[in-house]
């Protein structure tokens, strides 16, 4: 299964790399700046609109006039370096922070307990209840995203255990569990209750590259199925799985687009996303300079 | 209080039973402290006098001190934002660490009951059902105290100084060492605000005095307010949202 995942992932990166070659600069450049200046109009039934968000921990601005859109069904990656609000960013849409300013919608409502069902949260760190083996964390987190059925619900957990390739273990204690393994438990508990929107807060940190491509192939799966995926990631190997990517550089959007529009926007053929990422931030601080 | 106040309250105690470390430990220390209690006072007359104030202040030491740092446990591990990120309400968190932890501070003021009873040969009047009902009250209120606190502290060092903060002035002022009315009168009045007060008059009432529950009704109220109150401040002070 996993010699697979990695074939499939090879043969995504020669799409992305045609696509790379095939769309015109013009276009791109368009796009780019439709998303920086933030006028491109709302889409209708938007997984995710955010506009004009700001957020400060006491002086320090985190998320500063930051504005995106999320197609439902869509892989959307939140890249940036440490500190560049991504995580912040995605506790805001999750409702565990309150903006101070903008307004954001999570499939069409505002954060809140009640559209909480509709949303998968895995948290950056596996958050799980250590004591408790795999089997209890997963089946605590369906009972309480509201799976009353009984049955229904075994057989849930069996399917989501098995999917995270947890079976064997699921009478072992977290605490037990190597740092992949709680990962994948943390996973599990996020994609339980079957929702249609997942807030991903680095969800490869610290995974081996066999784990980090199995997990690429369920998030496909996810989408193909019409999940919505936020995923944060400070890695270019994560960001050329998205199908979307926003660049976040001091709780600000610096570019948008899917990974083989980024990269052609340096206008460089061989240009990998962290040269794209490197463009972007040059191209910023050289706009800020003739200001 | 909803069904997912009892999912919450059967984690926890899930999570404590396969700590079998920390159950051993439920189990000796509550042994080990009423051991020391009955060989340190020698006289009988004495112990069985002083028991029951010193089983209400290891029922509200125990239950504020494990509810307190399991609380904190929960927010250092990421599992309460999990859980806040969830569709359940911060009463049903707070209600289902009540419930949960209850029972633990149930079972650990039972083992020191009926240790000092049977084996320390502790004389006491009064209906055993009615000594229990009490004693489940007291527990309830140290529960909410536990949480109610464990809000206010970012880690376990902060958690362990609220425990000279809020637990040693109520020994002081109780009635445990020295008869309440004989203070001066501001720490008097200070003693009414006080849950353990009520605490140690109620136990005292009930096991030296043969009285029962009806007749300790300001006691029974008091204390069953108490807990309502800090279990609704508790789940108010927790918040879902910090604003930057």
């Amino acid at each position: 299964m996993l010699h697979d995942a990695t074939i499939l992932e090879v043969k995504l990166f020669s799409i992305k790399e045609h696509l790379l070659t095939s769309i015109t600069t013009g276009a791109i450049i368009l796009h780019q700046m439709k998303t920086l200046t933030g006028d491109a109009a709302p889409a209708a039934g938007a997984a995710i609109a955010i506009r004009d968000l700001s957020f400060n921990y006491g002086r320090l601005k985190v998320i500063d006039g930051l504005s995106l859109e999320v197609p439902p069904g869509t892989s959307f990656g939140l890249l940036g370096p440490n500190g560049s609000g991504k995580t912040t960013l995605i506790r805001l849409m999750a409702g565990l922070l309150k903006p101070a300013g903008g307004s954001i919608r999570c499939l069409g409502q505002a954060p809140s307990p009640a559209h909480a069902r509709s949303v998968g949260y895995m948290p950056q760190l596996p958050a799980l209840y250590q004591e408790l083996s795999v089997e209890q964390n997963i089946e605590f987190f369906a009972r309480i995203y509201g799976m009353k059925d009984n049955s229904q619900r075994a057989r849930r957990v069996e399917e989501v255990i098995r999917l995270v390739d947890l079976w064997s273990r699921r009478r072992t204690s977290v605490l037990k569990l190597s740092g992949g393994m709680k990962q994948r438990v943390s996973l599990g508990c996020a994609i339980v209750h079957q929702p249609p929107l997942l807030f991903l807060d680095e969800p490869t940190v610290g995974l081996d590259p066999e784990l980090r491509a199995h997990f690429w192939q369920h998030f496909e799966n996810l989408t193909s199925a019409g999940t919505t995926l936020i995923i944060s990631s400070h890695t270019m190997d994560d960001a050329a799985h998205c199908q979307q990517l926003v660049f976040l550089r001091q709780g600000k959007v610096i570019a948008q687009g899917a990974p083989a529009e980024l990269q052609a926007a340096t206008g460089s053929s061989g240009a990998s996303l962290e040269d794209a990422f490197l463009y972007f931030i040059r191209k910023g601080e050289a706009a800020g300079n003739d200001n | 209080m909803t069904t997912n106040t009892f999912t919450i309250a059967g984690r926890i105690i899930r999570q404590l039973v396969r700590d079998r470390r920390t159950i051993a430990l439920l189990v000796l220390v509550p042994l080990v402290i009423a051991s020391l209690v009955g060989v340190s006072i020698p006289d009988k007359a004495m112990l069985d006098y002083i028991f029951p104030a010193i089983l209400a202040v290891l029922i509200l030491f125990f239950g504020f001190l494990l509810t307190g740092i399991s609380f904190l446990r929960e927010r250092s591990q990421g599992t309460l934002e999990r859980l806040l990120a969830s569709p359940v309400s911060k009463l049903d968190i707070v209600g289902g660490y009540l419930l949960g932890f209850l029972l633990f501070a149930l079972i650990q003021t039972l083992i020191i009951f009926f240790y000092m009873v049977y084996v320390l040969d502790i004389t006491y009047r009064g209906e055993l059902w009615q000594i229990l009902v009490f004693q489940v009250l007291i527990g309830a209120g140290a529960v909410c105290l536990g949480t109610f606190f464990s809000v206010f502290a970012r880690n376990e060092f902060q958690m362990m100084q609220f425990i000279p903060l809020v637990i040693v002035p109520q020994i002081f002022l109780c009635g445990l060492l020295w008869p309440v009315t004989q203070m001066p009168e501001y720490l008097q009045w200070a003693a009414k605000f006080l849950p353990l007060t009520y605490g140690v008059d109620g136990i005292r009432a009930l096991m030296l005095e043969g009285q029962n529950l009806a007749d300790i009704g300001l006691e029974v109220g008091v204390l069953a307010a108490f807990a309502v109150v800090l279990l609704i401040l508790a789940s108010l002070t927790l918040r879902r949202t910090s604003a930057g």
